[in-house]
């Protein structure tokens, strides 16, 4: 029963009046708690962070899975992103014979912008949902309490890794993405504008600052957090069965695009 | 004393499954609790290593009262108090042998290959060790509970709960852990407390046995008492007749 069903309910004008500001306040309990959920495992992965506490097993189980296994997808992303920023920029380039200016045009918006949120994104709906899949699965068939009867932190052995292994894997990805992207774009103008790879890289080189990449770089570590801390509360918090998974990976893909497009906005606002 | 239960109260929204439920059970005792499906029995266990807590009552693990102690302070007596779960509990992204070791290298400060090769010898006790390198899911549930009573007695606790132990199990393997339970309590003073509907082990195994009925304890006694009872609904229950005064 949705929250309107329960407002038509109640008899009278005084049920329908309610029933928009109760589903108001019942959205906002409700993210309230999932903030402070959030908040909360948060905590509870800082202070279980000393490397003596950590799997190392686990640690590298996930390094390979989470990121050495998104390495073709993202590489494949990146490309075509550096491609198409060139097409996107060649009337213009053509326009005002500005050949000298496209390898920074490139990739200043993909090395600051593009590059991280994109990755961030794929990153999401392979490793994300694919995190809270698995941990929402290991909660619905009792594995987390069969882990805690073992006198085994759940946070410690199955959250930390993963927060881990995704935050570093996020930056890892970043800068091969970088990488990937540069190649696409430096292919692509050569071939579409008869720009010189020479030309093209020396300008970006002489334009681009260190920061121009540091900033994507922090960005993909801060959208990496996010995913790694959406998809394990998620997971977690699962409750209900396999529609309970299904529910719950829904949640955390959303919150996880969500909650990186916020940081997004902040952070370039505030960099 | 081993354990203590001193009526336990647990709610589930509306419905109250646990009514004020007291146990004793002595070290080295095979104690059965048996009681038709939802009565709770898996409820009360999960209350002796505190993966539920009462919302009335006190229960003694060892003279530790368990209910009221936080996640890490219940580490040690989850160390001493082993449980095996209804449905076996493997990690499905191991191996059996990786989930058995996986409480050696945890506690015991094993490295891989010393808790693998311990875990070897812990499945080989079950007859489990063919299917060491198998993952849980190419198992079928009889061989995965083996596996997972394996695991539950790598620590070698002093107290292990057992949720239905040889439910899914063919007569020969539940037989054969029916006297690996026994076998615990009588060689190792091991306290076993054993879930099961399983009449044969019952009548076979247990030292004593309790029913829980309608949220609480219905009859506590041995093999013999039960045998002799005149309750109908106790009677109902082991004759395993359908028509009777038992509600469910
Ligand atoms: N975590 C929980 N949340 C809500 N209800 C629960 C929870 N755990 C158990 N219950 C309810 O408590 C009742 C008793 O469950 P329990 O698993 O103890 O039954 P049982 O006696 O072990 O039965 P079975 O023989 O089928 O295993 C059931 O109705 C179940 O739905
Ligand atoms: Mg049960």
């Amino acid at each position: 029963m949705g929250p309107y069903e329960r407002g038509e309910l109640m008899a009278g004008p005084d049920g329908a009046l309610l029933a928009f500001p109760r589903f108001l306040g019942e959205r906002v309990l409700a993210l309230a708690s999932q903030v402070g959920g959030v908040g909360i495992l948060l905590k509870d992965v800082l202070v279980r962070l000393s490397p003596s506490q950590i799997d190392r097993l686990e640690l590298f189980r996930n390094l390979g899975r989470m990121g050495v296994k998104s390495v073709p997808i993202i590489s494949a992303t990146a490309a075509f992103t550096g491609g198409i920023m060139v097409i996107q920029a060649a009337p213009f380039v053509q326009q005002f014979q500005a050949e000298a200016f496209i390898g920074w045009a490139a990739t200043f918006t993909t090395f600051r912008e593009l590059g991280p949120l994109l990755i961030a994104l794929i990153f999401n709906g392979r490793v994300g949902a694919n995190n809270t899949a698995e941990l929402g699965t290991m909660k619905v068939t009792d594995q987390v309490d069969a882990l805690r009867a073992l006198s085994i932190d759940p946070v410690s052995y199955l959250v930390v890794p993963r927060i881990l292994a995704m935050v570093s894997m996020m930056v890892v990805l970043c800068v091969i993405g970088d990488a990937v992207a540069l190649g696409g774009a430096v292919l692509t103008a050569d071939l579409l504008l008869d720009v010189s790879p020479n030309l093209f890289l020396s300008s970006a080189v002489e334009r681009l600052e260190v920061w121009d990449f540091g900033l994507g770089l922090v960005k993909s570590l801060l959208f990496g957090l996010m995913i790694a801390l959406m998809s394990c509360y998620y997971g977690l918090a699962t409750k209900g069965g396999a529609p309970g998974v299904g529910r719950a990976v829904n949640a955390s893909v959303v919150a996880s695009a969500s909650g990186v497009f916020i940081v997004d906005y902040l952070l370039t606002f505030i960099l | 004393m081993s354990i203590r239960i001193v009526d336990v109260h647990k709610s589930f929204g509306e419905k109250h499954i646990l009514r004020g439920v007291s146990l004793e059970i002595e070290p080295g005792e095979c104690f059965f609790i048996i009681g038709a499906s939802g009565v709770g029995k898996s409820v009360i266990i999960k209350h002796l290593i505190g993966l539920l807590r009462p919302d009335k009552g006190e229960l003694y693990v060892e003279g530790v009262e368990v209910s009221k102690l936080s996640e890490k302070e219940l580490y040690p007596v989850r160390m001493k108090c082993a449980m095996v779960f209804q449905n076996s509990t493997l990690f499905d992204s191991m191996t059996c042998a990786e989930n058995v070791a996986l409480p050696l290298r945890k506690h015991r400060g094993m490295s891989m290959n010393e808790a693998l090769k311990e875990a070897n010898e812990r499945l080989a006790a079950v007859r489990m060790e063919r299917f060491a390198d198998a993952k849980p899911a190419e198992l079928g549930d009889g061989m995965q509970k083996r596996v997972a009573i394996a695991r539950a007695l790598t620590l070698d606790p002093s107290i292990v709960l057992f949720d239905e132990p040889t439910t899914s199990l063919d007569p020969v393997s539940a037989r054969r852990t029916d006297a690996l339970i026994r076998e615990l309590c009588d060689r190792y003073g091991v306290t076993a407390i054993v879930v099961s509907h399983d009449l044969t082990s019952i009548f076979s195994i247990a030292d004593r046995i309790a029913m829980l009925y309608n949220g609480t304890v219905r009859l506590l006694g041995t093999q013999q008492d039960f045998k002799t009872t005149d309750d109908e609904v106790v009677r109902q229950f082991i004759e395993g007749r359908a028509e009777g005064p038992m509600q469910l």
